[in-house]
């Protein structure tokens, strides 16, 4: 049916069995666009949200998906300007990983504002000592930087393809990528680093304030150095999720097992900076504000040394020494369970940044804030999930994104 | 040109590329911007010329001078007014709250008449009529003392009028809510004399001895004690607060000493006893007492020995006669009574107890004491004409000497003792104890008018409703009570033109009036309200009108006063609470919340804490160890021998072990979400207990049972 | 901006928390001069908008040595680290919605400019901003009490306590007018300064010597000597600020005889107040 569309030399499954499949996931996708439409209908009372709880659910996602979406730019970084060449056989898909993650990132902020129709304030009438203001530019600078490194792949569709001027347009691209890749690089650099700093710099905030270099807290550099660890971390997941789902074999071991290595030395790395920050934290700077460090994990029924003990050690340490060993980074099985743990670590570290910082009290007689999302608050943060799963599907299905695919998939036959 | 698919194609593209470089997206962006601000349901206030006038608030018996800021004709904010000889300035938040009350939807926004369940419409000729119809039946049959009426107090043009209109129709059964001035008077009747009240000087005073008196819980003109309070600070004078709740005015004193309920006429006569037996007491003032000094000090010498009175009230010995020998070797000592606001029930043992202190130590009608005088009369109506009916029904005793024992009398009668009752300004479907009882009487009672503002319970009660202006919009006399050592009468003046079609409630008793015959229409021979107060202000008229307020007394009153201890030394028994649950509900008084006529308006509501009201419940204050387990919010069913309501749980220690505390004021039922369906009505819990000797309902609270919902 | 500029007012309040008789009054005449909404259920006190907010405290003590003081809280007008105008709240605000009047030490909001990002209420540790969940709605008729003098807000927005800004601008136009100036201190007192019953708000300027806030107050000009973020610290021993050691700057400041009062104002460490108790006014007082 779509079968001129399909790349060539490469196996898909029937039409209609992806129809259904992308039907299932667009039901979820639909459900995320009404509770969307309520909230920008209705206003942000749909949420639960509060006056002490202005940051939730989705802002947490907003920060998740950054992190993790930190793939694309330090594999563009490895790839383009230190020329590691192996990562040409999974860039694609970091880039479109990145792409979904950005955009997913722009809608969450065009949702969580109270007023979207003003939302070009940020712009208009900037404010240059915000953070914020900082992430708006380079997060949308950085997201069409991602959008002119998505294109040449688009053009590369069997279709596209055949007309000249995409054809050509999509080979002098790839050819002036390393001028975009530097940019987006920096830029990421720069975003990854202020969405860090957003929290750092509240320094009415006890459990978020960090000191640091110049006008940036500590926490912008953790942020960009946790985004580079842990983001080529979900761009592997998400490709062992594929190959999953497709039955195929995608990238060959020696790219994974690269990028698992410079991602273990990336974590090893950020995880004792983020040791000794903690520590310093927790040493200096907290109790010079009249505060032990336990008062941010106790007194409240959720938040304990639990959550301190998983970012760190469990979801930090334990990752990065699998993925810096070769035996255990070969073993396919551990180093699933690595990337899994990082993942999940770099996530829980934005919920702390994020959540955490909002539920613990500093007035001495004010009490801990807890609170649980609304659905709609749930639904328009599953939305881009499943809108990455469409994003996904469609482009494995229509673009050539991995170049490995053919060669490792050459015994099984051919149905065209 | 032939249009193919690749035309079109770079056709469409290069229309959207146009249309993104040219400045109409912009201008639809900035255009939306825009438009959020100015969404056309956000009201945007009309601007104008400011203006201020003055008027007096009257919405509690405080009295304060207001400040209202216009913009045109437009009321936009209430103020206190500065140099107001009782306020000076500050206002309590529900006389700031005024104009919600002004442009509440759930006004009475004209006549009604019920009509089986439903209230409709009426002019006000055809309410008039049927007002003035329906009494003079009444009268015609011979029995105008079946006439009865309730209004909020004894003083004033418009209480004035109402007496005058039962006086001149023929009945005695004109009554009162019971108010802090009616047991001011009460206890000043039992001691020096009818026709006397009582002031108490807490701007100079020097050690304030309070038993439960909310000096900063609405008690009295609350703005003039927030302000004695806070020169308190100044002045160095001490406040000691007797109350088994830590509530604000115990917070915020200098000692607090937790009483078990119900004791604390005990703990006052103990304390007589400590200064008698330390002969701390004034000699020239207890030679002068009458009716029986010896008795009463052989009486608390042998009935109210130290052990006793500590067991009794659960306060230490050395307590008791450290507080008794501080307060009778203060320069200017004065003890104050009434507890909570001083409107709620009150026994007149434990008042004239209390007030038997300030005889003790001679402080009656000195510097920073107790001023004892003649309640100030300013107004002088003509002589009332009186025909024979009304002479005849006028001379009939009244039918019960307080306003919650009429309702029993009509609930007890299987006739109709009562043909038809006019309510203004007060709400006893609310604010009386049993209002199951009470709402009952009123469905006795053929013919029931509310002159009011609001669709209160009491209105949802009636036959009629003749709506009346609200205090902005009418003119009136304020006459000040509430235990203040001055006396002063304001004038509230209307500032605004009435919002609905209401009346003046004294233009509406002209009207009626003039619509009978008789003795009633020839004692309304004014044209207006108008008319009516400024004869009967007569000399005082030139200045009232002219400053806004006329000072009728100030000062140290140079008058004598005789003390008469007879009621105390018969050893009147003390109230007992009624039920057998092991816990006791009282009630706590709160600023935030006013518990009589008026309900709150949605500013004051928003104000009342969470640990009074979360949602629409109650929230119910305990000790820690009285809750068993259970935790802050936790559902629990509070059942007491009078009724049963669903409630949450606060722990606190600022609160007696064994005690319920529950916030009066809440849980109205009319329609106004701002405002209503919130929380339980604590009156629907609480009975009456009759104190035996003065008949008041001197119920403190009721034993109760806590269980988990 | 004329951060030089000795003219340069400084607007500030102090409180006295054993005046205070927590009667809401402040609150009310907040609410009714600023045109604040109220909606039907307003018992979540984290969502109910509030710029003037009456905290409880108590001693934590049990029965009876129970004690309770009232905290009003209106926004504290930070002059943030080093008292140079960065706020909490002020410098993290991506579109400059809330800015630092340098002139008169107010903290503003625009309403008309807020994109309701609410960044700046995650940065205000006194939960002194509120947002409009729901569009503000006045029960028919009841919207002709709303003054001209403060727009009212629309949905999606922070508001906060102005210093009540409007009498400000009033006295000073009035000022202008006259031919003056300058304003007198009665000129411009807040809402709520003027309603309190009590007496416990005292307004003006702190940078006169003539106000009654600089009488109460004394503030050193000098930086902390323990803390060059803490400026503006109250040579009353008595008189403190909440969370002063953050280095916000409020130009709120609280009076209270109370010991246990002045030390529920910041967060200390194990026995780190009784070494301060006793010198808490500035350091260079010492
Ligand atoms: N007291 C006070 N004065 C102020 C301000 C304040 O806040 N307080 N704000 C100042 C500011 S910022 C501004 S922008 C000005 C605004 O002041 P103005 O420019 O006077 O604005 P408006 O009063 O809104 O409207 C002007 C008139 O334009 C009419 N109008 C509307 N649409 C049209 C149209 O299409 N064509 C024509 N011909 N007329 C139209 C309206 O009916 C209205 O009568 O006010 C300034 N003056
Ligand atoms: N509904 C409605 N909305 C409108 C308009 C309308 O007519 N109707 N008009 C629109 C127009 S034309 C405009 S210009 C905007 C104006 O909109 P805004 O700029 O929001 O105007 P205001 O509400 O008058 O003032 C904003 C805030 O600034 C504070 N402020 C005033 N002066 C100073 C100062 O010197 N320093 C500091 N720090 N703060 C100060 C005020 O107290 C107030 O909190 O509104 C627009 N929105
Ligand atoms: S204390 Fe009473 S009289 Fe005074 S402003 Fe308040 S309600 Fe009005
Ligand atoms: S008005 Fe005054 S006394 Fe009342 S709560 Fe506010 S500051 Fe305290
Ligand atoms: S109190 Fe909060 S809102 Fe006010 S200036 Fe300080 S940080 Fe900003
Ligand atoms: S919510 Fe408004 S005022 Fe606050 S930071 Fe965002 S744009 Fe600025
Ligand atoms: S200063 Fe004005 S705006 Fe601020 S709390 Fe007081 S009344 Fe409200």
């Amino acid at each position: 049916m779509d079968s001129a569309l399909i790349p060539e030399g490469a196996n898909r499954c029937s039409f209609p069995k992806f129809a259904v499949g992308i039907a299932i996931v667009g039901a979820v996708v639909l459900w995320g666009v009404y509770a969307m439409g309520l909230i920008w209908w209705k206003g942000l009372n749909q949420t639960n949200m509060n006056d002490y709880y202005g940051f939730a659910l989705w802002i947490w996602a907003d920060l998740a998906v950054i992190a993790v979406g930190g793939g694309a730019f330090f594999t563009g970084l490895l790839k383009y300007i230190f020329k590691v060449d192996e990562l040409k056989n999974i860039i694609n898909f970091a880039v479109i990983i990145g792409f979904i993650c950005y955009s997913s990132a722009l809608l969450i902020l065009a949702i969580d504002i109270g007023q979207p129709l003003r939302g070009w304030f940020i712009f208009w009438h900037a404010n240059v000592h915000s953070m914020l203001t900082e992430v708006a530019f380079c997060l949308s600078c950085y997201f069409a930087v991602l959008t002119i490194e998505f294109i040449p792949n688009i053009l590369e569709n069997r279709q596209a393809n055949k007309v000249p001027f995409f054809h050509h347009l999509a080979h002098n691209m790839h050819g002036v990528m390393a001028v975009f890749a530097a940019t987006g690089a920096f830029l990421s650099f720069f975003h990854q680093g202020s969405l860090g700093g957003v929290a750092g710099v509240m320094y009415g905030r006890p459990f978020a304030v960090r000191e640091g270099l110049l006008i940036w807290p500590w926490t912008f550099f953790l942020f960009t150095w946790s985004a580079a660890a842990f983001g080529p971390c979900f761009t592997l997941l998400v490709t062992r999720i594929t190959e999953a789902v497709t039955g195929k074999k995608l990238v060959k071991d020696n790219v994974v097992h690269l990028l698992s290595k410079i991602s273990g030395w990336m974590i090893i790395t950020y995880i004792i900076a983020k040791i000794i920050d903690t520590i310093y934290w927790a040493t200096v700077t907290v109790p010079g504000l009249g505060f032990n460090i336990s008062h941010f994990y106790s007194n409240n029924g959720f938040y304990g040394y639990w959550i301190l003990v998983t970012e760190i050690l469990v979801c930090g340490v334990i990752p990065g020494l699998i993925l810096i060993m070769k035996s255990t980074r070969e073993n396919p099985t551990l180093r699933l369970i690595a990337i899994v743990l990082g993942v999940i670590g770099v996530c829980l570290n934005r919920w702390v940044m994020v959540l955490q910082i909002m539920a613990i009290p500093v007035l001495s007689f004010d009490t801990w804030a807890l609170y649980v999302p609304s659905w709609q608050e749930v639904a328009t943060t599953v939305l881009p999930v499943a809108y990455g799963i469409i994003l996904i599907a469609v482009t494995y299905r229509y673009l050539p994104v991995f170049p490995q695919e053919k060669e490792l998939n050459r015994t099984k036959p051919v149905t065209e | 040109m032939k249009v193919d698919r690749r035309s079109f194609l770079g056709l469409g593209l290069g229309a959207v590329a146009g249309f993104s470089v040219s400045p109409v997206l912009l201008k639809l962006t900035d255009d939306s911007s825009i438009w959020t601000q100015n969404w056309p349901w956000t009201p945007v206030p009309v601007d104008g010329e400011v203006m201020y006038e003055s008027s007096v608030c009257s919405l509690c018996p405080g009295s304060c001078g207001i400040s209202i800021r216009k913009i045109d004709d437009r009321p936009v904010k209430i103020e206190g007014l500065t140099e107001y000889p009782i306020n000076d300035g500050g206002a309590c938040l529900h006389g700031i709250s005024g104009l919600q009350y002004l442009y509440d939807p759930s006004r009475v926004k004209t006549p009604l008449k019920k009509n089986g369940d439903k209230f409709e419409e009426i002019s006000w000729e055809e309410a008039v009529s049927l007002v003035s119809g329906k009494l003079a039946d009444i009268r015609n049959a011979g029995t105008p003392e079946k006439l009865a009426c309730i209004t909020d107090k004894n003083t004033g043009s418009v209480s004035g009028l109402f007496k005058r209109l039962l006086k001149t129709f023929g009945s005695p059964n004109f009554y009162i809510m019971p108010s802090l001035e009616s047991y001011l008077e009460l206890t000043a009747a039992s001691l020096h004399g009818k026709g006397t009240t009582i002031g108490f000087d807490l701007d100079n005073s020097d050690f304030i001895l309070s038993f439960g008196a909310g000096i900063i819980e609405g008690w009295g003109s609350p703005v003039a004690c927030f302000k004695a309070n806070a020169s308190r600070k100044e002045r160095g004078a001490t406040l000691c607060q007797i109350e088994p709740r830590l509530s604000n005015t115990a917070a915020n004193a200098d000692r607090w000493v937790p009483v078990k309920p119900g004791t604390e006429a005990d703990l006052a006569l103990g304390m007589c006893a400590v200064i008698l037996k330390n002969n701390l007491f004034n000699a020239a003032a207890a030679a002068g007492f009458k009716g029986g000094f010896n008795k009463l000090t052989a009486l608390l010498q042998n009935d109210y020995p130290l052990s006793k009175i500590s067991e009794i009230t659960g306060i230490k010995e050395a307590d008791i006669e450290d507080i008794a020998t501080q307060f009778a070797k203060a320069k200017m000592p004065v003890a104050v009574f009434g507890k909570g606001r001083g409107d709620g029930s009150q026994s007149l043992k434990e008042l004239v107890a209390v007030h038997t202190l300030n005889c003790l130590v001679g402080n009656i009608n000195k510097e920073g004491g107790a001023f004892v005088q003649p309640v100030k009369e300013y107004l002088e109506f003509p002589e009332e004409t009186m025909d024979d009916i009304a002479d005849k029904g006028f001379a009939q005793a009244k039918l019960s000497l307080y306003v919650h024992d009429l309702f029993d009398k009509v609930n007890a009668s299987s006739q109709p003792v009562v043909e038809a009752l006019l309510v203004y300004q007060s709400n006893p479907c609310y604010s009386l104890h049993d209002t199951k009882a009470v709402k009952q009487a009123f469905g006795k009672i053929p013919f029931v008018v509310s002159f009011s503002s609001f669709m209160d319970e009491t209105a949802k009660e009636a036959d009629i409703i003749l709506p009346v202006h609200t205090f902005i919009e009418r003119l009136e006399d304020i006459p000040s009570g509430a235990g203040l050592s001055k006396a002063v009468v304001g004038l509230s003046k209307p500032v605004v033109k009435p919002v609905f079609n209401t009346k003046h409630p004294g233009d509406i008793l002209i009207l009626i009036a003039k619509a009978m015959d008789g003795s009633v229409a020839q004692s309304f021979e004014w044209e207006t309200f108008d008319e009516c107060l400024e004869t009967a202000a007569g000399d005082t008229w030139g200045d009232l009108s002219e400053n806004g307020y006329v000072i009728l007394s100030e000062g140290v009153p140079k008058i004598p006063h005789e003390i008469d201890i007879s009621f105390l030394s018969k050893a009147p028994d003390s109230v007992q609470p009624t039920g057998d649950g092991d816990l006791l509900l009282i009630p706590i008084d709160n600023m935030r919340l006013p518990s009589a006529a008026q309900a709150a308006s949605p500013f004051a509501v928003k104000t009342v804490s969470d640990e009074e009201l979360k949602g629409k419940d109650t929230v119910v204050e305990i000790n820690p160890k009285t809750a068993k387990g259970l935790k802050n919010y936790d559902r629990v069913t509070l059942t007491t021998p009078v009724g049963t309501a669903k409630v949450m749980i606060h722990l606190s220690e600022g609160i007696m072990p064994g005690l319920v505390g529950m916030a009066k004021g809440l849980g109205h039922s009319f329609d106004n979400k701002y405002v209503s369906n919130k929380g339980v009505n604590i009156n629907e819990l609480i009975g009456p207990v009759i104190e035996s000797g003065s008949g008041l309902d001197a119920a403190f609270g009721i034993k109760a049972k806590i269980s988990k919902a | 901006m004329n951060k030089e500029n000795i003219k340069a007012h400084k607007f500030g309040m102090v409180i006295d928390l054993d005046k205070c008789t927590g009667c809401g009054s402040c609150m009310v005449s907040c609410m009714s001069e600023n045109n604040v909404p109220f909606k039907e259920d307003e018992s979540n006190k984290k969502d109910s908008i509030t710029w003037m907010r009456v905290y409880k405290l108590t001693n934590g003590k049990s029965f009876p040595d129970t004690e309770i003081v009232y905290l009003p809280r209106p926004c504290q007008h930070c002059g943030g680290k080093g008292d140079h105008g960065h706020s909490p709240c002020v410098s993290v605000c991506p579109a400059t919605a809330t800015d630092y009047g340098y002139d008169t030490g107010i903290v503003s909001q625009i309403y008309t400019r807020c994109f309701g990002c609410r960044y700046c209420m995650g940065a205000c540790p006194y939960h002194a901003r509120y947002f409009n969940w729901w569009d503000p709605k006045w029960p028919e008729g009841m919207e002709k009490y709303l003054s001209p003098n403060v727009s009212p807000r629309m949905r999606g927005v922070v508001e906060k306590c102005s210093f009540c800004y409007h009498r400000y601008q009033a006295a000073r136009d009035k000022a202008y007018y006259d031919g003056r100036e300058d304003i007198e201190e009665n000129e411009y007192q807040t809402a709520c300064t003027t309603a309190c019953p009590a007496g416990a708000i005292v307004f003006g300027d702190l940078n006169n010597p003539a106000h009654r806030v600089h009488e109460i107050v004394k503030p050193d000009p000098h930086p902390a000597s323990n803390n060059p973020n803490v400026v503006g610290k109250s040579r009353n021993p008595n008189v403190f600020r909440l969370l002063e050691r953050l280095g916000t700057n409020p130009k709120v400041y609280y009076l209270s005889e109370r010991e246990w009062v002045r030390k529920a104002g910041d967060n200390y460490l194990e026995g780190e107040w009784d070494k301060i108790k006793n010198h808490h006014g500035s350091e260079s007082h010492g």
